[in-house]
């Protein structure tokens, strides 16, 4: 199941937000979905967008953008649903748009310099080579930020008020 | 005391049968011919409970027998004594006598004798199996017939024919034998017992350490700690029991007695009482030799072959027919709850598609296609799949009245019990887990709310003071009282506290139901002597905190001199609930048909406004609050005319509230979601659901919404309706 193989790399997928790049674990991922407006809750942070209905359970949708700081993300035709599992516990995250399934090595991966955020939802970055669809190779060096999606869990009550 | 020990003793003749049933099927298979490891082993699971039970109970002739019966089957599982036919066929006429020790037990039949089974069982056992006392195949189908007619054990013929082929020399012998076993276990190493807490041991209130030491005042002591479950720190939850202990006692204690100090622990902790083997087997093995030579010589046919052993088999049947049909035994499995929950959430499936159904089709075709039939055997389903996680109340309240006592006895107190609605019925999930916030309360209730004897007599009322404990279900939500009729919530000093622990500022402005809530603020104890009951000021902030953790809430109400009641809202979760789907600013609601009393289309200036935020309806000469969803919910534009809308009335604590949405879409049967599986309890929403076609709605929480909510908005929707 773990996307780590015994040759210390590993599988992650990899999206935008804004023109930021971001990654996560593979083996969190459940699915990707369309973006679809999401049952608006009342009384909750205003990055949870609402929830949804996935095969029969009701998961919450979250503005990752927003989340993490950022101004919200603007729905279009390429937004999607990254649906992921937090700790047993399933979350969907609106990103600007998917971009590809990237194998890493866990020695590239540099821990995330101690900047000045709320809280640590970035657990490291790491260059990767961005595939072009042209077949020629794309230029080296685009940085992903690796999310700490545990740091990201819903299931306490985060403080509105804050 | 008696009642609860009666009780428990009844859950353990439950376990026995089902133990029996188990090692009978086990038996049975083995018999035939499956002699896996997984088959000897659940025989000997299922015997080994049924000894352990039987020692707490102080049954000693059952935890004997039975307790020789786990040798042998100890030695088969250990794979020192061969399955073969014959050792089979010892060990179901020890099956059987088994449960005639349990009947005894009972006090339904009188103690059986049970010798000749026994030296069976110890001769097994002492020649690993090569020398077994066998009947001889014409005794055996005698004792077959006796057994369909009596439905009994076919051991009172085989006593019988013993003497005829000489087998009385061996039973002597085998007293002898008895006492070498005797001696040996007497003089054997220490016992070895292995403890291994659930791991919601803690929240049980089944303290490990305090076992531990119970074993340790006996003469015991810790000899292997492990500790490989723990998790990584940030995954370990510290009210999580996760250590396996390895205890060692000394050999001169009973088993019951060591037995006796997990007496109380919760049912699903692991505890493995072993005594170190004795050497016994390789001493007495020379003893035995010449009296098995001596009795082979004298009866060659009882030696050990298949073909006698195959004469046996037709007994093996009768065990399952006859004997099982007679005895009207409580009729209960175990089934795993993740299996429970699985049903539950298909048949929550099997309604949503139902209704899905029922959307797309035209009433003519519903009918075409039998659909109504469907639906009726669909509910039925749902029905009693529900009923199957539901168990009384009565489970967690059965441990309040010892309490009780206990603090009596503390604090000098008298307090009466007075119990409602004990049988109503909770998922058991949720019986689970209000145990805890149960005892905090009504600790608390003792040591703060309930005056001394003497107080109480100057105050004028009765000495004792009482408590009484009440639930009920209310929509979908079980209500769980604590209240006493004590003195009530000392708000003054409950407010000088806090603002002494710098809870709140002390210029703050609080209304009653603020300063009461201040009582389950963490690190809040206005105890003015810490005692060991409460007063360390984690009490009721446990119990916001575990019910809060259910998706429940905590209320409090208090009047000065007459009593607190605390109550505790719970959701029946994964519960269908009839509601009424309301539709709001596009989306849609249920509303809990239980908290509907009627809905109303206002005329013009019927609804009107009191004050700038507060409206309401007069209805047939009553003025009733009207509150609007929208405004609720701090959902903006939603401020239609209030005669473009309809108001719902629905019935809350608060009285009679006019709940001001869209329009009425349906009525229909809802499968509740729970929001906290994913996300975290939502104050005002008692959960989600899926609709027929696949949308969300919200159901909505009458009470939370317009009960207290109402008078006290500030802790509800804080943030939201500024």
């Amino acid at each position: 199941m773990s996307s780590t193989n015994t040759s210390g790399e590993r599988k992650i997928v990899t999206f935008s937000l804004g023109k930021q790049v971001f990654g996560t674990d593979m083996s969190a991922l459940i699915e990707i979905r369309e973006w679809e407006e999401p049952t608006p809750l009342p009384s909750v942070a205003p990055y949870i967008k609402g929830v949804t209905n996935l095969r029969g359970t009701v998961i919450p949708v979250m503005g990752l953008a927003e989340r993490i700081g950022w101004p919200a993300s603007e729905i279009h035709s390429r937004s999607c649903i990254l649906v992921v599992n937090i700790g047993g516990n399933q979350c969907g995250l609106l990103v600007d748009e998917v971009a590809d399934i990237v194998l890493i090595k866990e020695e590239d991966i540099q821990p995330a310099p101690d900047m000045e955020m709320a809280e640590n939802v970035i657990c490291g970055l790491v260059q990767i080579t961005a595939r072009v669809t042209d077949g020629s190779q794309g230029e080296a060096g685009t940085m992903v930020s690796l999310l700490d999606l545990n740091a990201l869990s819903l299931t306490r009550p985060t403080d509105v008020a804050a | 005391m008696s009642d609860e020990l009666d009780e428990i003793q009844a859950i353990f003749f439950e376990e026995c049968a089902e133990g029996l049933a188990t090692a009978e099927q086990g038996l049975s298979a083995m018999a035939a011919g499956d002699v896996s490891a997984e088959v000897i082993a659940g025989v000997f699971r299922a015997v080994h409970s049924i000894k352990g039970g039987a020692g707490a109970f102080g049954h000693a002739a059952l935890t004997a027998f039975s307790h020789a019966f786990e040798n042998v089957l100890d030695e088969v599982r250990a794979g020192r004594i061969a399955p073969v036919p014959a050792v089979t066929a010892v060990m179901l006429t020890a099956f059987d006598m088994l449960s005639d020790h349990v009947e005894a037990a009972k006090g339904v039949a009188p103690t059986p004798i049970d010798t000749v089974a026994l030296s069976a069982l110890e001769q097994v056992l002492a020649t690993g199996g090569t020398a077994v006392p066998q009947a001889p195949a014409p005794t055996t189908t005698a004792a077959v017939e006796e057994v369909d007619e009596f439905g009994f054990t076919p051991v009172a013929a085989v006593i019988d024919d013993l003497d005829p082929f000489g087998f009385e020399p061996v039973g002597i012998i085998l007293e002898d034998l008895d006492i070498v076993a005797a001696d040996a276990s007497a003089e054997a190493s220490g016992w070895t017992v292995r403890f291994a807490p659930s791991r919601s041991a803690l929240a049980n209130g089944s303290e490990p350490l305090l076992v531990v030491r119970e074993v340790e005042h006996l003469g015991g002591s810790v000899a292997e700690v492990d500790c490989s479950a723990l998790p990584p720190l940030r995954e370990l939850d510290p009210e999580d029991s996760y250590m396996v202990w390895t205890l060692s006692a000394p050999g001169s204690l009973l088993e019951a007695d060591i037995a006796e100090c997990f007496d109380f622990v919760s049912p699903d902790s692991v505890i493995e009482i072993t005594r170190a083997e004795p050497p016994a087997t390789a001493k007495s093995q020379p003893v035995v030799m010449p009296l098995v030579e001596a009795f082979e010589a004298t009866s060659p046919e009882l030696q050990l072959d298949p073909a006698p052993a195959a004469a046996t088999m037709p007994v093996v049947p009768k065990l399952d027919a006859p004997r099982s049909a007679a005895e009207p035994a409580a009729q209960t499995i175990r089934v795993e709850l993740t299996k429970l929950d699985i049903l539950l959430n298909l048949v929550g499936e099997l309604v949503i598609r139902n209704s899905i159904l029922t959307d797309r089709l035209t009433p003519r075709e519903q009918q075409r296609v039998e659909l109504p039939e469907l639906a009726r055997l669909t509910r039925e389903i749902q029905d009693n799949v529900m009923s199957l996680r539901a168990q009384p109340i009565k489970q967690a309240f059965s441990r309040v009245p010892r309490m009780l006592r206990d603090l009596s006895v503390e604090t000098g107190k008298q307090v009466v019990l007075e119990t409602v609605g004990d049988m109503t019925e909770v998922d058991k999930g949720v019986i689970e887990k209000i145990g805890d916030p149960l005892t905090h309360m009504i600790r608390n209730a003792v040591d703060h709310g309930i005056e001394s004897p003497e107080d109480r007599v100057a105050a004028g009322k009765p000495r004792e003071g009482t408590i009484r404990l009440s639930a009920a279900q209310k929509g979908a939500r079980i209500l769980v009282r604590v209240s006493d009729d004590g003195g009530g919530i000392d708000r003054p000093r409950v407010r000088a506290k806090a603002v002494e622990k710098g809870i709140i500022a002390a210029e703050a402005v609080l209304s009653n139901e603020e300063i009461d809530q201040l009582i389950c603020a963490p690190g809040f104890s206005t105890a003015a002597t810490i005692s060991n009951i409460s007063g360390r000021g984690v009490g009721m902030d446990v119990v916001r905190s575990n019910v809060e953790a259910l998706g429940g809430r905590v209320e409090i109400s208090s009047v000065p001199g007459e009593g607190t009641t605390f109550t505790m809202i719970l959701p029946l979760t994964l519960a269908i609930l009839d509601g009424m789907v309301v539709r709001l600013a596009g989306q849609r609601y249920v509303l809990p048909l239980a908290a509907v009393v009627e809905s109303v289309k206002p005329e013009p200036r019927q609804v009107q406004l009191m004050s700038p935020t507060r409206e309401v309806i007069e209805l047939r000469g009553d003025y009733l609050p009207v509150r609007r969803l929208g405004d609720l919910f701090g959902f903006v534009g939603s401020s239609r005319a209030p005669e473009d809308s309809l108001i719902i009335i629905v019935e809350s604590e608060a009285g009679h509230v006019g709940l001001m949405v869209d329009t009425i879409e349906d009525r229909r049967e809802v499968v509740i979601k729970s929001l906290d599986q994913n996300l975290h309890p939502i104050r005002g929403l008692g959960g989600a659901t899926i609709l027929g076609d696949g949308s969300i709605a919200l159901i909505l929480d009458v009470e939370a919404l317009v009960g207290t909510a109402a008078t006290a908005p500030q802790h509800a929707l804080k943030g939201l309706a500024a």
